[in-house]
């Protein structure tokens, strides 16, 4: 169980690693988002899933459980509206010439 | 059905906080019932809801992300940085509130797309490369939104 876990978090950890890249390397605030999606989906849930694995069936595993829902319905509602701002805003993604 | 609503916030508020004194859990049910108190009355029509569809749609999406967060990986990883961003229009058969935010909601959790804006019948997607895209023009997530909510309790 305690391997499991370990997995979980390594892999999760490798997600934040790539999505912290990724904020770094890629153009513009639309690809970005995209980077954003990646730690957050992916990293925090494969940590968070980790924990809750070690924890096993507990308190705090029904705890994590509810956090890793809330993650993943309000997550996307949120970069959603960063993106839908940036948009109305004027912001137009660079296409591939221009990069 | 509103007492429900303040119920159900109360409990996720005793699993979340854990201390069961009187000072918590007084704060507990007049937050719940603030919340309830300011959200908007008048529950919109729902369509029905399968919740066996939504049962088989989780770890299907689960997949989805998987997979895409290892290829916008690659595609992150990779010196060249082989990246073709592109603003997609996506037309879809879907126009009901509940379909449109899960199918939206779906399409920003996968890595490679975010929905952009939404109206019914059209979503406006941005996707960080070609591959990223082509699962969401095929009309496969479409049709898997489609079967959690069934026609049949549909009556206006």
């Amino acid at each position: 169980m305690t391997w499991l876990a370990i997995f979980l978090i390594v892999l999760g950890l490798f997600f934040l690693v790539v999505g912290s890249i990724g904020m770094l390397r890629l153009p513009d605030v639309f690809s970005r988002a995209h980077a954003l999606s990646l730690t957050d989906s992916l990293g925090a849930i494969l940590v968070l899933a980790g924990l809750a694995v070690y924890e096993g069936f507990n308190m705090n595993f029904l705890r994590i459980l509810v956090v890793l829902v809330l993650i993943y319905l309000l997550n996307p509602v949120i970069s959603h509206a960063t993106i839908r701002a940036a948009y109305r805003s004027g912001l137009r993604p660079t296409d591939k010439e221009s990069r | 059905m509103r007492i429900f609503a303040g119920f159900a916030l109360f409990v996720l508020w005793l699993v979340l906080s854990a201390s069961y004194n009187i000072l918590h859990m007084a704060t507990g049910a007049v937050v719940a019932s603030m919340v309830v108190w300011l959200s908007p009355t008048g529950a919109p029509h729902v369509r029905r809801f399968s919740w066996l569809a939504a049962l088989m749609y989780v770890p299907w999406l689960i997949g989805r992300i998987l997979k895409s967060g290892f290829h916008v990986s690659r595609l992150i990883l990779d010196p060249a940085l082989p990246i073709a961003p592109e603003l997609v229009r996506h037309k879809t058969k879907l126009s009901s509130d509940g379909e449109l935010v899960v199918l939206g909601n779906s399409i920003t959790l996968t890595p490679g797309t975010i929905t952009v804006e939404v109206a019914p019948g059209e979503l406006i997607v941005h996707a960080l490369d070609v591959a990223s895209c082509e699962e969401l023009k095929s009309g496969l997530f479409d049709d898997r939104v489609g079967r959690l909510f069934s026609v049949k309790g549909d009556k206006k």
